[in-house]
């Protein structure tokens, strides 16, 4: 049965797509700008500047001051952030209905015009604010460049795929402010972004405002496309092993898996779950609770549009217990999955487990716009958001089993490994 | 077309909002059971509240009330640990305990039409454990482990560091809530359900559910599950007050590797029984509890010297702590420190009308946002119980931000911050960051003291 949201949308004559879904039991409102730009579309050598617009783009614009932004929309009672991810840029906020002029305005205001407020001040700022990010974020903690790895390995260099979105700090130190506004003219603009209003105002009424406040922007030239990233399944095993001052000995396995939008990623992702999903996935029951070989274990699919997506397994050994054999029995559980035997109660679990996550994320506005947004922009259909749970409960055991016998394969995956020094293990 | 706008638009005047109500009854068996009805709120969360002070673990097993919480799923009377979990999530439920130095919480989100079969699953868990020998002590080893991720975790360590230079030995708080390795390495199953026997029943309980409950009678199926509940266990025995250690001190915790410097720095705070609770709220948030705050309009956006710092108050049901917590490059530890205390102090003198406005605004302005999931309004209600105040404290806590004026937020913060010493934190690489503290002096930052 689908859900029963509603969804009405209009594309400006400036070529942005407004969605909007009216829900007036709460007096709030969500707005969300999906922006198609990502750190898969970043050419070599400009590798983290979709996440340094992130941040750039709090910095103030034409007729918005330096940090106004965030404190004129704190004081309406917004919650607000951005988010950079492999395909998109998103921007969002929260707040009681009265202030969805003063969202609409501020991010109008961006779009239009934050070269005006692109200074080689703030530039710096926020680079110094940025690799205090990827420190935090990446380098302070144990197994932190773990995903750096593992995409560099699965996927070929120059791939979309082959680097994170934080990027490399010598390509964000070597940034020119003509740089920063180049790439700025090439992605944001009207006709390469998706705004979604959700919450307490007629369909109507947030229509008008989003002409009176986006419709006078100009459209941009076509940004150029990201490069084509369609690519099957890895054909051999690659491996990173890295001995460090790591708490616990840990490995982690990246497979390539379909594009998202299909079946069979869908099909992919299940199969996953089977492994590694919840306390009853087979993983937690072999490793952790019966043989006791790891103290936890983990994984999933990464959906992704750029032609391939990609998903994990996780495991971190038990005190005392050599690496190897957690890699042996991960191994071994991902042929088992590939050769048959996955029940129908086992897909109807992770199903089930699917249903309420979808449910859970459109519990709010801001996760109601959120996935309109994204399936505005990557699928051209926001209606899907109301199909969704019907499409992945349609998954057959035969399509899971087709999509790990293709893609979830022994032989066919890269992984890192961190085991700890003798040093790391003295201090411990 | 439009002229284009230079100015801000009006925001229009927020429609009136109010905590949600519930529907209170009772078990058979007497536990108070709230229902929260959220149209539109098809996964609902079931949370049971069991007052539970971790002051009656004995000294020498403390972590055994976090063990046993774990150990509740791991297989019931009337099924193994596998087929628990496979039942549980087999109706898309998910199962969590929290543990506090008050309370345990043990709840499930589930899908609103799968309702029934999953709050007998919880009242399995929670009613009928089995506390098996095996299981135990597989819980047991993962919390080890746990202790060495934690220790690995800047953050971890700046907490443990913090409570432990805090709070006199004397109160629990200044261990960490889940043990040690000497505490946990000792506990059995036998232990284990000795603490459940003496601690867990239907007395000390409160049941909650916040979903769309149209057409479901939430409160039979509740009692249905809860209602023939018995146990042992007496009355909660009352947390005493927490002894704090006053003065300027440094704590430098050795982390060799670290590319930044984890600072955690306070003090003493107020808790829900002072009518201030809201007024320091309010303080906070101008202070450092946003990134216009005035310490990160300093440290982040001026220096960029952290991605971002924050401050709290925060308290249990008995004596609250105020902190700023936050990752700075390890070249410019002591600058940031130096930085943040002047903040913190000069603050003292006085926030202005314009800040405390804009602070209570926003406060009472994203409350709505806050509550519109149920699981956060099962959260909040949880927590209001565990902290010994109404379950609809969130209207007390919004009726005294808005009557804060900026003498009072001042006051509320004056009080605390700064008043008796500051406690200041870091976590880092030793050998870079000792002689930018000595540069600061024992002027600024009282004694040092370092831990390995």
């Amino acid at each position: 049965m689908p859900l029963t949201y509603p969804i009405a949308e209009q594309t400006l004559d400036n070529g942005l797509r407004v969605v909007v879904s009216s829900d007036r039991a709460v007096p709030i409102v969500a707005v969300n700008l999906w922006y198609d730009v990502g750190s898969r579309h970043e050419p070599a050598g400009l590798t983290g500047f979709a996440h340094l617009f992130e941040h750039l783009m709090f910095q103030g614009s034409r007729n918005v001051a330096s940090g106004q932004h965030f404190s004129l929309l704190e004081t309406a009672g917004a919650s607000l952030n951005a988010s950079t991810f492999f395909d998109r840029t998103n921007y969002f906020e929260s707040l009681p209905s009265g202030g969805l002029d003063l969202a609409l305005w501020l991010e109008a205001d961006r779009m239009g015009y934050l070269l005006d407020a692109v200074n080689q001040e703030n530039l710096d700022n926020q680079r110094d604010v940025v690799k205090e990010e990827k420190r935090q974020s990446y380098d302070n903690r144990p197994y932190g460049d773990s995903y750096e790895r593992l995409v560099k390995l699965a996927f070929p260099e120059g791939h979309p795929y082959a680097h994170m979105t934080i990027g490399s700090m010598a390509d964000l130190d070597a940034a020119s402010v003509e740089d920063v506004h180049a790439f700025f003219r090439a992605y944001y603009g009207p006709n390469n972004a998706v705004l979604t209003i959700v919450g307490d105002v007629s369909e109507e009424d947030a229509f008008d405002a989003a002409k009176r406040y986006f419709g006078h922007l100009p459209a941009i030239p076509q940004p150029p496309e990201a490069p084509d990233g369609t690519i099957g399944p890895l054909t051999e095993v690659l491996r990173d092993d890295v001995v460090s001052d790591v708490p616990s000995d840990l490995i982690t396995m990246m497979f390539r898996l379909p594009v998202d939008g299909t079946p069979e990623l869908d099909a992919a992702g299940l199969a996953l779950d089977i492994l590694a999903a919840g306390q009853s996935g087979r993983l937690n029951r072999r490793l952790v609770r019966d043989e006791q070989i790891a103290q936890s274990v983990s994984g999933g699919a990464l959906p992704l549009i750029g032609g391939v997506s990609f998903g994990t397994l996780t495991g971190i050994a038990s005190d005392g217990i050599d690496l190897q054999k957690v890699e042996d029995a991960l191994v071994e559980e991902i042929e088992k999955l590939a050769e048959g035997g996955i029940t129908e109660d086992e897909l109807a679990t992770v199903q089930a487990q699917a249903e309420r996550d979808w449910l859970e994320q459109l519990a709010t506005c801001a996760g109601r716009a959120d996935e309109i947004s994204h399936h505005a922009l990557l699928f051209g259909d926001p209606n899907r958001i109301n199909t969704r749970i019907d499409q992945v409960r349609a998954i057959t055991v035969e399509q899971v089993q087709a999509a790990a016998a293709k893609w979830i394969r022994a032989g066919g995956r890269v992984q890192v490994s961190y085991r700890r020094t003798e040093t790391g293990e003295e201090q411990a | 077309m439009n002229q284009v706008l230079t100015t801000p638009p009006a925001v229009g005047a927020p429609r009136p909002w109010a905590f949600p109500a519930a529907v209170s009854t009772t078990t058979s068996v007497g536990t108070p059971v709230h229902v929260f009805d959220r149209p539109g709120q098809y996964v609902a969360t079931v949370r049971v509240t069991i007052a539970m002070p971790l002051i009656a673990e004995p000294r020498e097993l403390e972590g055994v009330a976090t063990i046993m919480s774990r150990t509740l799923d791991e297989g019931t009377e009337l099924r193994s640990a596998n087929d628990f979990a496979a039942a549980l999530e087999r109706h898309g439920a998910a199962y969590g305990v929290d543990v506090s130095s008050d309370a345990l919480h043990v709840e499930i989100s589930v899908p609103v039409s799968h309702l029934a079969p999953a709050v007998q699953l919880l009242a399995e868990a929670i009613t009928r454990p089995a506390f098996t020998k095996a299981d135990v002590g597989r819980h047991v080893t993962i919390r080890l482990g746990e202790i060495n991720q934690e220790r690995a975790n800047a953050g971890y360590r700046a907490r443990e560091a913090f409570a432990g230079n805090l709070f006199d030995p004397a109160t629990r708080r200044s261990r960490p809530t889940a043990g040690t390795p000497d505490t946990i390495r000792p506990l059995s199953n036998v232990q284990v359900a000795e603490f459940y026997r003496d601690n867990i029943g239907p007395g000390r309980a409160q049941i909650l559910f916040a979903g769309d409950a149209s057409g479901v009678d939430v409160a039979g199926i509740i009692d249905e599950a809860f209602g023939s509940w018995t146990s042992a266990a007496g009355p909660a025995v009352e947390t005493p007050e927490p002894l704090y250690i006053p003065g300027n001190r440094v704590v430098l915790v050795d982390r060799p590797g670290s590319v930044q410097s984890q600072l955690l720095i306070g003090c003493a705070g107020p808790d829900r029984r002072d009518p201030a609770w809201g007024a320091a709220a309010v303080a906070n948030h101008v202070v450092g509890g946003t990134i216009t705050s005035r310490v990160d309009t300093v440290l982040r956006e001026e220096k960029g010297y952290t991605y971002g710092t924050r401050t709290s108050f925060a308290a249990p049901r008995k004596g609250g702590t105020f902190s700023l917590g936050g990752a700075v490059r390890t070249e410019v530890t002591g600058a940031a420190i130096s930085d943040a205390l002047r903040i913190l102090r000069e603050a003292r003198n006085g926030l202005t009308e314009q800040e405390v406005q804009e602070a209570k605004d926003s406060l009472i302005r994203t409350a709505p946002l806050r509550y519109e999931q149920a699981d956060s309004v099962a959260q909040q209600v949880g927590s209001n119980i565990a902290n010994g105040v109404p379950i609809d404290f969130a209207d007390t806590y919004l009726t005294q931000i808005a009557a804060t004026t900026a003498d009072e937020a001042t006051e509320a913060y004056r009080r605390y911050v700064g008043t008796d010493g500051l406690l200041v934190v870091v976590v880092g690489e030793a050998k870079d960051v000792r002689p930018q503290l000595t540069t600061l002096g024992s002027d600024v930052l009282g004694k040092l003291i370092e831990l390995g």
